[in-house]
């Protein structure tokens, strides 16, 4: 299995309307080697939800190029399965028919897909919950639904948009623990998109740091925290040393950007 | 890319058509669709007399304008609408309030509400008739009738709705009882009352107007039985039209004055007027 | 005494049915010794006792099993046509626009003042009955049709997206039971506004169900058999949103 994203001069721009166009992406370019966990990280406005869009296929007009094992993403792809910061579970079906969805829109027989279902909803820790409906789960368990749904569609890259940003830290830090685990056994491509500084050294072996508008890569940073991983680590003086690290690059584009958010409403 | 559901109508296809086009072309269409049938029940064939032309509606609507004695029924209809609505609405606020405040009286008495609210109300006007006579009390007494199920449904669910956190904050700023009802009660309650209000006061109108259709001596609907019974089918037709557009005037009106209302608090009144709070 | 005895004892719901009971006691008391005068309110009892006499003389049953045909006819077409035409506006956004401010405006207008329309064309007949009950019925469908496909979260779609979906599949599997609740909101809407539309025009026109039972009743001045076919009528009311409740929570089992 194979799964290498090469993102190469990545634009993006959004005309609001004939105001002043609002330029997301700037030239982004960034490599993530098959099996490796990398996580995005910027301020509010910093075009991270952009990227994870183009990436996703789900804007397909930007400029660059985007590609998998040397093919361009123009549309969904095959290849990379994603997880949303919302709500995204079907709230009418039970957990076996939520993670069994993908197999099901591929044609796959009834109990095939759900005896593999079966396999990843145990995986993620849900088993025991296969008949409840999303309603009757907390909001981890939900995410955690959408994470195994994901995972059922086999994809080699799994891209991830603040998957635990709704959930409370201390549930956050045991489901980072979840994740790397997962990966462990799955041992698929993740890119992650936070902007939990936390998360981001937690679970990574690079961090990027994006600039507020418009969004630029502005410093990688390599995680060298030891494999495997828990959350224990966040004890640790160089897990503190690289959340400083990050913050110092951070504080100036997240005070860029609370200043503009704070100027439109004045301006209102 | 798969075409989806928000970007994937097919409007794009065809920017020249406005919405006022597809408008237009069905009033006309309907309007060619009246005088062929029109056409027809003058030849005999079937309908005779009982789809009179569009001109002979017209016609009709503009006699009725200037008929003084249209706006002596008109009168009459407002004045029970007005009585019986003031009456019903009052009556509903107080209970309303009663039941969100007090959960013993609300379990107590909801569900024999809940029981004649799903009912047609239009089914206790022997009652009325018997408790009031066949003159205009009981028209008012059905207006109240008929709007008090919407106000009071409204207010009690606006009461349950009101946020904890926002009388919590009164608490801890020890407001007196009654400056919890004018500052926090009241303010969060403007919207659903007002929502049922306007409710109401549509279903008294129809509430009235078909107690009168079935037995009175005056009134809107007494007029519209008067024209059918004596078969002036064009006058009649010109009735229920002039009714119809001063219904939708009064529509158009209580959303914009309900969107006045809303604007501060970023509520809008227009979408789905006067459906959803009927449940 | 033991806790649960006190439980019930002090019970809203048994509160009630005192009050109740308390009410028509004092009703009885009142028309008997002349208080209130017969003719204008039965005494409960007679009330009571004039149901046999209902059933036997009017078809009380007959009546409800026509009254509830002539609501599953007017709404089964308001479906057929309400749904259809709310995907219609949903699909093609001008005429959703043209036509949902219409159709909300007549939902509020009196619509119930059409009938002499439909009288002078079918007579007093089922048709009148049916096609009464089908515009009141057809309008909240089709709006809260619109609405609900309208209204589906962009991250669901975007879930079907994201594993490839084809535009039938989004449409069965994602957009259609995701407006399925909105839908059902309609049809609640406008199941209550047939029944009230219906039952208002045998009232009116003297015919059909029950409504008529309740006009003849009124017109023998026969008090205790008016009083005892309007309970009847709330009793069917009552009866039909409970099935209809129940009918929707199998639907939607969450």
């Amino acid at each position: 299995m194979s799964g290498t994203l090469e993102i190469s001069n990545v634009s993006k721009t959004y005309d609001a309307g004939g105001e002043n166009p609002v330029k997301a992406l700037d030239k982004v370019s960034l490599t993530v080697n098959q099996g490796e966990f990398v996580s995005i990280i910027g301020p509010s406005g910093c075009g991270k939800s952009t990227l994870f869009n183009v990436i996703g296929g789900l804007i397909p007009d930007y400029t660059g190029e985007v590609t998998i094992d040397g093919h361009r993403i123009d549309g969904t792809h095959r290849d990379v399965g994603v997880v949303f910061q919302e709500e995204s579970t079907f709230p009418w079906r039970t957990t076996l028919n939520n993670v069994a969805f993908p197999l099901e829109v591929q044609g796959m027989a009834r109990e095939a897909r759900e005896a593999k279902a079966r396999e990843f909803i145990k995986l993620v820790g849900l088993e025991g919950f296969e008949n409840h409906f999303p309603a009757q789960l907390s909001g981890g368990m939900k995410q955690r639904t959408a994470v195994a749904r994901t995972l059922a569609y086999e994809p080699r890259i799994m891209l991830m948009d603040e998957p635990f940003g709704a959930l409370d830290e201390q549930t956050r830090l045991l489901l980072g623990d979840k994740l790397l685990e997962i990966w462990s056994t799955l041992k698929q491509t993740m890119l992650l998109i936070t902007h939990n500084i936390t998360e981001a050294v937690q679970l990574s072996d690079r961090v990027v740091v994006m600039s507020y508008r418009p969004g630029r890569i502005k410093r990688v940073i390599d995680i060298e925290l030891p494999r495997p991983r828990s959350s224990e680590v966040i004890t640790t003086a160089e897990f503190g040393h690289y959340v400083g690290d990050i913050w110092n690059e951070l504080r100036e584009e997240a005070s860029r950007g609370m200043a503009d958010a704070e100027e439109k409403l004045a301006a209102r | 890319m798969a075409q989806t559901g928000v970007i994937g109508t097919v409007s794009g296809l065809r920017p020249r058509i406005t919405v006022n086009t597809i408008r237009i072309t069905t009033i006309v269409v309907l309007l060619v669709l009246w005088e062929v049938l029109a056409a027809v029940g003058r030849s005999g064939l079937l309908y005779k007399d009982v789809v009179p032309s569009s001109i002979q509606i017209g016609l009709a609507i503009i006699h009725e304008i200037f008929d003084p004695a249209f706006y002596h029924h008109l009168g009459i209809t407002l004045a029970e609408h007005v009585v019986g609505f003031t009456i019903g609405s009052t009556i509903a606020v107080t209970v309303g309030i009663a039941m969100g405040a007090n959960p013993f009286f609300r379990k107590m008495i909801e569900p024999y509400l809940n029981g004649i609210g799903s009912t047609p109300k239009i089914i206790f006007l022997p009652i009325l008739f018997l408790l009031f006579g066949t003159g205009i009390e009981s028209k008012m007494a059905k207006g109240a009738l008929s709007a008090f199920f919407p106000v009071v449904f409204s207010t009690t669910l606006g009461m349950m709705l009101i946020s904890p956190v926002l009388l919590r904050v009164g608490q801890t700023f020890s407001l007196t009882r009654r400056q919890m009802v004018s500052k926090i009660y009241m303010p969060s309650m403007v919207n659903p009352i007002i929502t049922g209000l306007r409710l109401g006061m549509a279903i008294a109108v129809i509430g009235i107007l078909v107690a009168e259709i079935k037995f009175s001596n005056g009134g809107l609907g007494y007029r519209i039985a008067e024209y059918y019974d004596q078969f002036a089918i064009a006058s009649m037709y010109a009735l229920i039209i002039i009714i119809f557009a001063l219904a939708a005037a009064a529509n158009v009106a209580m959303t914009v004055l309900q969107d006045r209302l809303n604007i501060k608090q970023g509520g809008s009144a227009t979408r789905n007027a006067g459906l959803g709070a009927s449940t | 005494m033991n806790r649960k005895v006190k439980k019930i004892l002090t019970s809203p719901t048994l509160a009630g049915l005192a009050a109740l009971a308390l009410f028509a006691g004092v009703l009885e008391i009142a028309v008997a010794t002349d208080v209130i005068p017969q003719l204008i309110v039965a005494r409960p009892s007679d009330t009571f006792m004039a149901f046999p006499e209902l059933q036997k003389e009017m078809h009380l049953f007959g009546a409800f099993w026509e009254t509830l045909g002539m609501c599953a006819a007017a709404t089964g077409l308001a479906l057929l046509i309400g749904i259809p035409f709310g995907y219609l506006m949903y699909r093609d956004d001008l005429i959703g626009r043209a036509y949902e401010g219409w159709l909300a405006a007549a939902f509020a207008a009196p619509t119930v003042l059409l009938y002499p329309l439909f009288l002078v064309m079918f007579g007093r007949s089922h048709m009148t009955l049916i096609l009464m009950g089908f515009i009141p019925g057809a309008i909240p469908i089709a709006i809260q049709c619109r609405q609900g496909l309208l209204g589906v979260s962009p991250t669901l779609l975007n879930v079907g997206r994201s594993f490839n979906v084809t535009e039938r599949e989004m449409f069965w599997k994602i957009q259609l039971p995701a407006a399925v609740p909105t839908i059902f909101t309609g049809i609640r809407i406008g199941v209550m506004y047939t029944l009230v539309n219906i039952v208002a025009i045998e009232y009116l026109i003297d015919f059909g169900g029950l409504g008529r039972i309740v006009s003849e009743m009124y017109f023998r001045f026969d008090s205790p058999g008016t009083y005892a076919s309007i309970l009847a009528v709330v009793a069917v009311s009552v009866l039909f949103y409970w099935c209809f409740g129940r009918v929707e929570r199998w639907l939607r089992p969450v």
